[in-house]
């Protein structure tokens, strides 16, 4: 396992070098510069050539390339054009919103899909599941940012249950932060709660016919047993990839949703930085992001040998 | 039978519960919502709330203040530094913080707000500025000469606007409240520019002014009636009160006059989804919400506790290019403008007749000395044979004309789709170009790039700063135009400036190089119990307070 874990980040080298040239490339011919986004709409040409040369991103590809890499190496991922700040510290600084949100929308998302996704596998073919499988479509059909609109309207303006938009972080008390993050939280979490709802419903059903499962219902088990212990179990791993996916698409920033509620995550840096431009940071995001994708593969994989130990780990 | 009933309902039921999974989260928060509407309402921030009584004369009753005020604006500003950027987000902030020597009142005449007084010397070549001694920039020290010298000297070197009229001027301390500024040609506006808004002459302490790199100021330091306090980037800027400033004198008006710093706090929240704006000014999350998109203006307006604000801010312009590609023909530009109907663009822009006027002038049209109507014979002319005859007589053949555009900004994309409608009409192989923002500009100030495009400008207060004849902007460079400039910067007298600005208008026109579509306003709702905000140029909130 711990030969496995350590060949996997080796393996991440290379994934992280072919994404830093890429995305170096895409910034470096991406058309319209920091220095346009500094001086505004009624900055002249002049101006926008002479901040460009102090700036240094008027030399070639390859000079500033190697000297973004060489400093990368060293652990500087460079200084933001923008926030006055070094890369590393503000995606610091916006991950933890993104993080509080993902954890929320991810716990919203599996409180009902689990219990719906073992119901509708056990009613398979009864109106209970038709009813939930209907629901998931609706769930994955509606995008995130109509919920998130709806929610705003009514539970925002109309009930004036939540606030409409913002974000307080944890130190200023656990119930402020997260009345900031319910419903942000909800409208991402739909989506996410339809996909695993259909994923469990399916990973249960797959096992739920096998012959171990008769052999429990034979000894006299209770269903409650069969279901939870023996056939949840044995689904776990394909729920647990979906479940892992779904988190690592929220970790990684809500773009839309975050832009809406104006919750200063990862996806709203991420978009920020694009249209400011701001190249370091663009760079050190997509960076990030990769490495946090990876992160959370690994770990899933990690966790498949600890819920089904038949998955030897880096054993052929 | 029964059974299966019972079942289908359930069934029913858990599928609504299941299609509303987040309606379902909800529940778990609805007991104690009620008391969250109640903080929100308090301004929705993170600040402890204290409660303020109002100065009141006599036997009124009391009412009590806000000590915090939340602004949604629409972006977050790339600086604080006004004189690198023309961002109108980064100047209005910037007003709170910093002031200049003289600034405008709501008459747009220059009042002295760090100048005491200014003499002009007979020539008119050097103006004398005295100081007003005593002011204290937000670190504690006093302000003097050297601190304006340091920061006047800069904003000739990096305000654009600046730059191209002031270039060669310069200012000296005299001794420590007294500042000469000396000047190459005596002109009537020298004044004006130093009190422009846009790109202001902030004045910050010399060693500030000192350690600005080329991407400007480091720090945030000036005398104005708040600081910052903290800038949490992407989230807010905070300003707090400045107990230590002292006001000019006067009657408030525009941005002179006295300044109370009427509220402990101000948040200037980057909310940039309007949405997002609307409905936090509809809950009292915002005191105040900037830029509320015309569309929505009728809605707004009749949401209770709402008050909506409304200024002429400035014309949506369309340039042509007149040094490059085929639109270097003027008979193809004046068939441009006689294509034209600005009521259209202007409605398929704003979507409101209320929230526009159709005027060929480039200027304020409330700005006696500068509204002129040269050139309006070019104007919203609609006439598309007259267009085809043009094209005809150009030898026109069907090239293509390239409109460049970005619908990051609504109504220069909007009006860019009509016009297009338009000189199709007219027999133009229009086509339509939408970059985002930067790429947008990188096209726009390029003139092998485009062949027409539309900008919204703010007003300036002068023709000399008007982007139309910054031959920067859209490669407009002919003598005329100079000599125009000139001749109403050195005009004898204001009635003859204002002849000569008629002339150059007149001449943009009928060179073809450019058209006013119309002038377009800006709105601000604020909260109805939100007192003394006044908007001029840009919100004004150093004296404004909202009753709780």
């Amino acid at each position: 396992m711990f030969s496995y874990i350590i060949k996997r980040i080796v393996s991440l080298i290379p994934t992280l070098l072919v994404v830093s040239v890429a995305v170096f490339l895409i910034t470096y011919l991406m058309p319209g510069g920091p220095a346009t986004a500094m001086l505004g709409m009624e900055a002249t040409k002049e101006e926008l050539d002479a901040l460009n040369e102090a700036l240094g991103f008027n030399r070639p590809f390859l000079v500033q390339y190697f000297e973004w890499l060489g400093k990368m190496l060293k652990g500087d991922w460079g200084e933001s054009l923008f926030l006055q700040q070094s890369v590393l510290s503000a995606i610091g600084q916006y991950f933890l919103p993104t993080l509080s949100l993902a954890l929320l929308a991810e716990l919203f998302a599996l409180v009902f899909a689990i219990p719906f996704g073992i119901l509708a596998a056990y009613k398979r073919g009864t109106t209970v599941d038709l009813a939930l499988v209907t629901s998931t479509l609706f769930g994955i059909a509606v995008p995130g940012f109509l919920l998130g609109m709806f929610f705003m309207l009514f539970f925002g303006v109309k009930l004036q249950w939540l606030p409409v938009a913002g974000y307080v972080p944890l130190k200023d008390g656990l119930w402020n932060h997260l009345r900031y993050l319910i419903l942000p939280a909800l409208s991402l979490s739909t989506v996410q709660a339809a996909l695993i709802t259909r994923m469990t419903r399916s990973a249960v059903i797959d096992v739920l016919y096998l012959n171990y499962i008769r052999t429990a219902r034979s000894k006299g088990l209770k269903e409650r047993t069969v279901l939870l212990v023996h056939a949840l179990k044995n689904a776990a791993p394909s729920v647990l990839t979906v479940v892992g996916q779904s988190f690592g698409t929220l970790i990684t920033g809500a773009i839309v949703t975050e832009t809406l509620f104006n919750i200063p995550g990862i996806g709203l840096l991420t978009i920020n930085a694009i249209n400011r431009r701001d190249i370091y940071v663009i760079q050190g995001v997509v960076l990030f992001v990769t490495l946090l994708y990876v992160g959370v593969n690994l770990t899933v994989d990690i966790l498949y040998g600890i819920v089904d130990p038949r998955i030897q780990l880096g054993k052929k | 039978m029964r059974r299966n009933k019972i079942t289908r309902i359930l069934a029913l039921g858990l599928g609504i519960a299941l299609s509303l999974t987040a309606c379902g989260g909800q529940s778990q928060t609805e007991t104690k919502a009620p008391e969250a509407a109640e903080t929100t309402t308090a301004g929705g921030t993170q600040a402890a709330e204290t409660t303020k009584t109002a100065e009141t004369n006599g036997a009124a009753p009391a009412a009590e203040y806000k000590d915090t005020m939340n602004i949604a604006a629409t972006a977050q500003p790339p600086t604080l530094d006004s004189m690198t950027s023309s961002s109108n987000i980064a100047d209005g902030i910037a007003m709170h913080i910093f002031e200049g020597l003289y600034m405008m009142d709501n008459t747009y005449t220059p009042q002295p707000i760090l100048a005491e007084s200014c003499d002009i010397s007979e020539d008119g070549l050097v103006y004398t500025f005295k100081l007003r001694e005593g002011v204290k920039f937000h670190n504690g020290k006093e302000m003097t000469a050297e601190d304006v010298v340091a920061s006047m000297n800069r904003w000739l070197q990096t305000s654009a606007k600046a730059k191209a009229i002031l270039g060669t001027s310069v200012f000296e301390a005299v001794d420590t409240y007294t500042v000469t500024m000396t000047v190459e040609h005596a002109a009537s506006d020298i004044l004006i520019l130093l009190a422009a808004p846009s790109q202001f002459a902030a004045i910050s302490p010399k060693e500030v002014v000192d350690a600005a790199g080329p991407e400007g100021l480091q720090e945030f330091i000036g005398t104005g009636p708040y600081k910052l306090q903290e800038w949490k980037q992407d989230q807010y800027i905070h300003l707090v009160k400045n107990s230590d400033y002292q006001s000019p004198e006067g009657e408030t008006s525009g941005f002179a006059g006295k300044r109370e710093a009427s509220t402990e706090n101000i948040y200037f929240r980057f909310v940039s989804d309007d949405a997002t704006r609307i409905a936090g000014i509809q809950t009292g999350e915002y005191d105040a919400a900037e830029d509320i998109p015309l569309e929505r203006y009728d809605e707004v307006a009749a949401m209770p506790g709402v008050k909506l604000h409304t200024k002429t801010g400035g014309t949506l312009t369309l340039f042509i290019n007149t040094s490059q590609g085929i639109m270097v023909n003027q008979d193809l530009r004046l068939a441009v403008l006689a294509a034209l109907n600005m009521e259209e663009i202007m409605y398929g822009s704003y979507g409101n007749p209320n929230l526009y006027i159709l005027d060929p002038g480039y200027m304020n049209v409330n700005q006696e000395q500068w509204a002129v109507k040269g050139g309006e014979e070019y104007y919203n002319q609609g006439n598309a044979e007259k267009a085809k005859e043009l094209l005809a007589k150009a030898g026109y053949n069907g090239e293509k004309i390239r409109l460049v555009t970005t619908p990051d900004y609504q109504e220069m994309y909007n009006a860019t789709l009509v016009v297009q409608e338009q000189l199709r009409q007219a027999g133009f192989n229009a086509e339509v170009e939408t970059y985002d923002f930067p790429v947008f500009m990188e096209h726009r100030s390029d003139p092998a790039q485009f062949d027409i495009y539309i900008t919204s400008n703010s007003y300036q207060l002068l023709p000399s700063q008007l982007s139309v004849v910054n031959p920067g902007w859209a490669g407009l460079d002919v003598k005329e135009v100079n000599e125009g400039v000139d001749a109403i910067r050195f005009a004898a007298s204001n009635e003859e400036a204002k002849e000569n600005w008629n002339n150059l208008q007149a001449f943009l026109y009928e060179y073809g190089a450019a058209s006013v579509l119309g002038h377009f306003s800006g709105v601000t709702a604020t909260s109805q119990k939100m007192e003394n905000f006044e908007f001029f140029h840009y919100p004004v909130y150093w004296n404004a307070k909202v009753a709780k």
